[in-house]
């Protein structure tokens, strides 16, 4: 028997963690609440973004498809490789030849499915429910698409990073958990950023967050609801630009750290983790 | 197998040159008190973490610098594991299996390991011992040639310890080559062909169980009174000072006491010496 490469192991092994989700009521649950209240949001906010004639709720569907992408990437992520670390998943993958590619390359898997699963359930409920309209051609469709994929090229790796950062799962992930709040919060998902102060637009302009749901609206908002943008345009060439740099940082970043990681980890530090 | 192995956190030493070397088809214990070293031995023996110092050959690799194929010719069951909770029983078993080229068949393995009506449970829903059979079972899914196995019993209760024991046996009796770490000596009498005795970073003592019992022997004291002060000899044989003590005296020795230690004193005695002060 010829023993498949770590690449084919690791494909498998997402294929069983995407199935573990649907699997578990708890996880499914957790999965889907968020595109269920984004658009319920969406159907109940009767207002036009300010400006303009477009309704509310296409700005707020939009911000939940990037809610789904980040959710995904930088929030699953960090708290996966955190509790994989403790509980001993990783060291066993350790056990094995190849096991470390086949790790990363299964979560890869698990973040692309439940991003784009999540962001195409939202984009549906939307449509359905809220009345948002698909992107109008194949140039927002394009669009819709490059932006979705270079968020994940962009915050996998962040998020990677961040998880292998965390000495001690409990206590850091709360403080982590609370900058992501802040950053989801501000970003101008859910209401246009530019009615937050000029100083906080700031602040957020320097994450990929902002950018990302600026990318996505463009795709799926009409252009009468650049009235509410900082620029007043989409600034594409800039969310290109932002996110590359962000991906830049992750891919010169994640890969040390994680390896730091999985030399770091060892039955000893396992056990004090678990009596702990 | 490993040869003046030192380990050194910061400015404390916590292995102090330990040479061992484990044969083919040999089971061998480690034992010794909490902090003596066990794990972090067997972990620098595994792979999983970098000697300060010392040469060390694992099936003929050095563990920090393995070939390919040499991590799929040993198992590792280490002593807390709660990894893969959401996964069933018998997927993860096969998606292990995955990683190695010759593995064991997944649902005959389970049979052997008393577990085949756990194949579909949720791995956090298993019960302690069915873990540690668990773990026992994805450290011999890849059909190693050398088995670690970590404190396998801590926490168990007798009949669990029983079972788990004759486990061992079984395997040991398909010829693997098995190191094991233990704090309880009457575990390692039961399991190992040759005992280490591992104190505080170094090795106390080591040989069969037959060779350690001939080392406590030797350590026998004879105790009696003579001219009313008391009179101590230590002895290989009691028997012949006792003798000569009888055609002294010629009759009743006054007070004798004759203390032949156990395996079990003399390790104690090891383990209190090794306690810092």
């Amino acid at each position: 028997m010829t023993t498949p490469s770590a690449f084919v192991n690791g494909l498998r092994r997402g294929r069983r963690e995407v199935v573990q989700v649907l699997r578990s009521p708890k996880e499914l649950f957790n999965f889907l609440s968020t595109p269920v209240l984004m658009v319920v949001l969406g159907l109940f906010v009767r207002v036009d973004i300010p400006g303009s004639d477009v309704g509310m709720g296409h700005l707020i569907v939009a911000g939940g498809i990037t809610t789904m992408i980040a959710q995904a990437s930088i929030l699953v992520v960090p708290q996966a490789l955190a509790v994989e670390k403790e509980d001993g998943t990783l060291l066993r993958m350790r056990t094995v030849s190849g096991g470390m590619t086949a790790y990363l390359v299964g979560k890869t898997c698990v973040v692309v499915v439940t991003a784009v699963g999540g962001a195409l359930l939202t984009l549906a409920g939307g449509v359905l429910f809220v009345g948002t309209d698909l992107p109008r051609d194949l140039a927002h469709w394009g669009t819709f698409a490059w932006v979705i994929l270079l968020s994940l090229v962009t915050l996998t790796p962040l998020g990677a990073a961040l998880g292998a950062l965390l000495p001690n799962p409990r206590g850091s992930l709360a403080l982590m958990m609370l900058i992501m709040l802040f950053l989801l919060g501000f970003s101008g998902l859910y209401f246009p950023v530019t009615v937050l102060p000029g100083f906080v637009q700031a602040i957020v302009s320097i994450f990929p967050l902002k950018w990302i749901g600026q990318g996505i609206r463009s795709s799926l908002l009409p252009d009468a609801a650049l009235a509410a943008e900082t620029a007043q345009s989409w600034q594409l060439m800039l969310v290109f630009v932002v996110l590359a740099v962000w991906a830049a940082v992750g891919f010169v970043i994640a890969p040390g750290m994680l390896r730091r990681m999985s030399r770091r980890e060892s039955g000893t530090r396992l056990k004090k983790a678990v009596a702990s | 197998m490993a040869r003046r192995l030192m380990m050194r956190y910061g400015t404390k030493d916590v292995l102090r040159g330990i040479d061992l070397t484990i044969r083919r088809g040999e089971v061998v214990a480690l034992l010794g008190p909490n902090g003596a070293g066990k794990t972090t031995t067997v972990e620098i023996l595994e792979g999983f973490r970098r000697r300060s110092s010392g040469d060390v050959r694992v099936l003929g690799a050095d563990p920090n610098a393995p070939d390919e194929s040499w991590r799929s010719r040993i198992g590792v069951v280490l002593q807390t594991w709660g990894d893969h909770p959401r996964w069933q029983v018998a997927e993860l078993l096969e998606h292990m299996a995955g990683f190695y080229p010759n593995p064991r068949d997944v649902p005959t393995l389970l049979e052997e390991l008393g577990l085949e009506r756990e194949a579909g449970q949720i791995i956090q829903k298993l019960s302690g011992g069915q873990r540690r059979r668990f773990d026992v079972a994805l450290g011999i899914v890849g059909n190693p040639e050398l088995l670690f196995v970590d404190e396998p019993t801590t926490g168990f209760d007798p009949e669990a310890r029983r079972n788990f024991h004759d486990l061992v046996e079984r395997l040991r009796g398909d010829g693997l080559t098995m190191l094991l770490t233990t704090h309880d000596l009457h575990e390692a009498e039961r399991l190992a062909d040759r005992i280490v005795i591992l104190i505080d970073g170094q090795i106390a003592a080591e040989g069969t169980t037959a060779d350690l019992a001939e080392q406590a022997r030797a350590e026998t004291k004879v105790i009696w009174s003579e001219d009313g002060e008391e009179q101590v000899q230590y002895a290989r044989d009691p028997s012949e000072v006792v003798w000569q003590l009888h055609k002294k005296f010629d009759g009743p020795i006054p007070d004798l006491q004759v203390h032949r230690p156990t395996l079990e004193d003399v390790y104690l005695q090891m383990v209190r010496a090794g306690e810092p002060q």
